[in-house]
């Protein structure tokens, strides 16, 4: 049997801003399948690494390679091109447009026809197929027609990953896709996004998340930091049975309410 | 050398008052994040004002030796205007940039009509008083002291602001309230109160410059819309909202204007601009300035 | 993460929410079509020679929106655009010969382009105030170049613009003010319904969408495969075309190409024009441009001192209701389909 196709691997990633270490050798892969959450107490670096994982930031120093391929030098457009797209924590989306038309942002791209000056883009197909398969995925289809800025938080939210997903991305990392939604829809929310996940043929997904339940149901593996470090990577069952890890990890966690 | 002196002496009494202009600019825009269209305007205005208190003073006796001391002070007067601005531009601080610009652009049109119907269209001018203080030989060079006595008062006010801003109390209080309004308000800072004090001190400043330039400039209804131009050259070089940098790109600019005058007299704007252009490409925050682009 | 450019104007319906297609929207726009042909049968020919500015600028200011309303910058600078368009018709009048408009149209389209499009890869880095200050910097050095270089240029004076044909028609038996109410107002109005319609395609088209996405979040478009320079600049070059042909209009209606085109405070007058007729709202810029060119007509007749006038509704506007004309309308409007 070959050894699960590695999606994204980062080796010795490093970053510095200025004076300061927000990350320090940090190693990690993501596999065919997995769903690799990310933990750790504020500060730890983990959007830092997201960023430095999606083209944002470079890394002082190690190397990301996404689908085989270096992505040293390229920006966030050449990736989400290539299939890598992220959600993300503080969430504004598209203020001013319509669900409908926000959910076309990334199909555009999907399809390419970005430079198409004169056509009309709710009378095109394509995109309006993309913008009705996601919207049915995430539950968003009564509110096509609102603003965005009009939204309730938790249908923001979604709404933000949902647009990731226009993309059909291969890998797509998500940054605290449940903060500030209440415990009781935390679930549900998870579930609509694996759902859709499975639908769109995801290949791999990275989670960034404080709610210990959702890390413990969903993951196939957890890597804790802290500090700018890596200080463990395990499936769950290894992750909640070690005392060493948990107090090291939950101690310092502040619990997303 | 003498020319070169010459050039200097007047590129550096430029400089003094178009830095206060720019300083004005840079203190409204480093606590309130607003760029002032009608700066300039603000700097005619103080050119007026002091047009007529020379004349006024004069007229009344005061001797002719204390003519800078009557500038300054009509240009500090006048600066007073910028409390009721303030009080109308606090009505769109919750409005987008683009809408407090406008609203900046628009007391550019009361304001320069209003110097208009006040002061009429044709420049004005005080009497010769420039050199009523006498000159003194720099250099080789005569220099009215006048024009020493002004570059004087800038570096002075420079340094004092600059110091008022980094020790004391007062002035690190106002640069936190730059950088973080809410978290200013919430340690019981009074924001309102020192936006007002704030854009009236830029007020007074950008008038007390214009004030101080009219021995040497009519005061003319150009003056306002022309320098907004400079002034901008002065910000984006310098970088936005630093006083170090007002003050430098500010000699920068008047030293290449004076340059390209006396060389190639059709490239002085373009020269400023090519350096403007050159610095944006390469540190868009300005020599000075903080990441701000 | 920080999401600048411009946030919204409370309450204002976004440019994008259009509604569902009905008939009255065509209607009006027919109506507004029909009002505009028969101007010179309708109205006083004072008025008609007005509307000919207003076209022009209605043009300029579909272009200038573009980059404002749908993409979030906003130029202190349009006026260089309508300076060489205005001056392209005067360098051709130079060359001699019966001119064409035709002509004059297409070389001022292909400067403005030549322009524009380096201008946009140094000032298209930048957002907000920069943008402002920059664009406003390279209007004004336009102007100090038509002011320094008299020669060429005719510096304060200006240079002539000589009457052109249309499509090769000379109408040498009518008088200026004949050919300016009479042909070419409606030459204009065909100029302004192709502007129209080109510009409603574009914001309607895919780049408009990722203009508007990187107008709203310039971040998160990235990372949908936004390139959100390269959709402002591509604006940026549009409304530098618009802004042309504007002044190209211009140019022949005053028979002048005048240097105080460039100047920032001219500049100043098309972003009071797009903020007085609503700059989210499509038609709004249009409404500006008609609104702004009656009132000063008006004003200037009352008194010498209408800058003034103009600046107290410029404020009145930012401060009490900046969605302009076009957006408080949609507000009522609104609020009366509710209830």
């Amino acid at each position: 049997m070959t050894a699960p196709q590695q999606l994204l691997l980062a080796r010795g990633v490093t970053h510095c801003y200025g004076g300061f270490r927000a990350l320090s050798n940090v190693d990690l892969s993501l596999a065919q399948g997995e769903l690799v959450s990310v933990v750790g107490p504020n500060g730890a670096g983990k959007t830092t690494l997201v960023h430095t994982l999606t083209g944002y930031l470079r890394p002082t120093h190690g190397s990301v390679e996404f689908l085989g391929r270096s992505i040293a030098g390229e920006d966030a457009v050449v990736l989400t091109a290539r299939g890598l797209a992220r959600s993300f924590q503080l969430v504004n989306v598209f203020p001013e447009l319509t669900v409908q038309a926000a959910l076309s942002v990334g199909a555009v791209s999907h399809l390419k026809i970005g430079n198409r000056l004169v056509s009309a883009i709710d009378r095109n197909q394509k995109v309006q197929e993309i913008v009705i398969q996601i919207a049915e995925a995430f539950g968003l289809v009564e509110v096509l027609e609102k603003t965005c800025n009009l939204l309730p938080h938790g249908k923001r939210k979604l709404l933000d990953v949902a647009c990731a997903f226009t993309l059909h991305p291969r890998v797509i990392l998500l940054d605290e896709p449940t903060a500030g939604v209440s415990s009781a829809d935390k679930h549900s929310v998870m579930e609509t996004l694996l759902a859709a996940a499975q639908r769109m043929g995801i290949g791999a997904i990275l989670l960034i998340e404080h709610d210990m339940d959702l890390v413990r149901r969903y993951s196939s593996r957890i890597v804790a930091m802290r500090g700018g470090e890596k200080i463990a990577d395990m499936p769950p069952d290894e992750f909640f049975s070690s005392d060493e890890v948990l107090g090291v990890v939950l101690g310092k966690q502040v619990q997303q309410s | 050398m003498e020319a070169l002196t010459g050039i200097l002496m007047a590129s550096l009494f430029h400089a003094a008052t178009l830095f206060l202009l720019t300083a004005g600019l840079q203190l409204t825009f480093g606590v309130m994040r607003v760029v002032n269209l009608a700066c300039g305007t603000l700097f005619a205005l103080g050119a007026y004002a002091g047009v007529s208190a020379v004349h006024w003073a004069l007229s009344r006796g005061v001797p002719v030796e204390l003519f800078p001391l009557v500038l300054l002070l009509a240009g500090i007067m006048v600066g007073l205007i910028g409390i009721p601005l303030e009080r109308l531009l606090r009505t769109a601080y919750k409005r987008p940039e683009a809408f407090q610009l406008l609203l900046t652009f628009a007391l550019v049109l009361i304001l320069q009509d209003g110097l208009r119907l006040i002061w009429g269209a044709d420049p004005q001018q005080t009497p010769n008083v420039a050199t009523a203080l006498g000159s003194v030989t720099v250099f080789g060079t005569v220099v009215a002291s006048y024009t020493l006595i002004v570059i004087g008062l800038a570096i002075a006010i420079a340094v004092g602001l600059g110091g008022f801003l980094e020790r004391t109390q007062a002035g690190k209080i106002l640069r936190a309230t730059a950088e973080n309004r809410e978290a200013s308000a919430a340690m019981g800072v009074n924001v309102p109160r020192t936006y007002m004090l704030v854009f009236t001190i830029g007020t007074m400043l950008s008038t007390a410059g214009g004030a101080l330039i009219v021995p040497t400039s009519a005061a003319s209804l150009q003056m306002g819309v022309e320098l907004v131009v400079e002034a901008f050259a002065v910000v984006v070089i310098g970088g936005l909202g630093s006083m170090k940098g007002a003050a430098f790109a500010a000699v920068l600019v008047c030293l290449i204007r004076s340059v390209a005058l006396s060389t190639f007299p059709e490239m002085e704007i373009l020269a400023i601009y090519i350096v403007v252009v050159a610095v944006l490409m390469a540190r868009p925050s300005g020599l000075f300035g903080k990441r701000y682009a | 993460m920080k999401n600048p450019t411009m946030p919204a104007v409370e309450h204002a319906l976004p440019a994008t929410t259009r509604p569902p297609r009905k008939a009255w929207p065509v209607v009006l726009h027919v109506c507004a079509l029909g009002l505009l042909l028969a101007g010179p049968y309708a109205l006083d020919p004072f008025y008609v020679s007005l509307a000919i500015p207003f076209m022009a600028y209605a043009i300029v200011l579909l272009g200038f929106n573009l980059l404002f309303g749908y993409g979030g910058l906003l130029s202190f600078g349009a006026g260089l655009f309508v300076a060489i368009g205005a001056y392209c018709c005067a360098a051709l009048t130079r060359l001699g010969g019966g001119v064409a408009f035709e002509g004059m149209l297409s070389v001022a389209i292909l400067t403005a382009i030549a322009i524009a499009v380096p201008l946009a890869v140094v000032t298209c880095r930048f957002t907000g105030i920069f943008f402002g200050m920059l664009t406003l910097s390279f209007g004004m050095l336009f102007h100090s170049f038509l002011m320094k270089f008299y020669i060429i240029t005719g510096g304060e004076t200006g240079l002539l613009v000589a009457q052109p044909t249309l499509l090769g028609m000379k109408f040498a038996q009518m008088d200026r003010m004949q050919f300016l109410t009479g042909p070419f107002y409606f030459y204009c109005t065909v100029l302004l319904t192709v502007a129209y319609l080109a510009m409603r395609k574009i914001v309607d088209s895919p780049y408009g969408l990722h203009l508007m996405a990187s107008r709203d979040n310039d971040v998160k478009a990235t990372y949908l495969g936004v390139r959100v320079q390269r959709v402002r600049a591509v604006a940026f070059v549009i409304a530098a075309v618009y802004g042309s042909v504007g002044g190209a209009i211009l140019g022949v209606n005053t028979g002048l190409a005048d240097p105080e085109l460039a100047y920032w405070t001219h500049s100043g007058h098309i972003v009071f024009m797009a903020v007085l007729g609503g700059y989210q709202e499509f038609v709004g810029p249009i409404v500006g441009a008609l609104v702004f060119t009656l009132l000063q007509d008006q004003l200037q007749s009352w008194t010498q001192y209408w800058r003034l006038w103009m600046g107290v509704v410029l404020a009145v506007i930012v401060v009490a209701a900046p969605g302009g004309l076009a957006g408080t309308a949609r507000k009522l409007f609104d609020r009366s389909s509710k209830s």
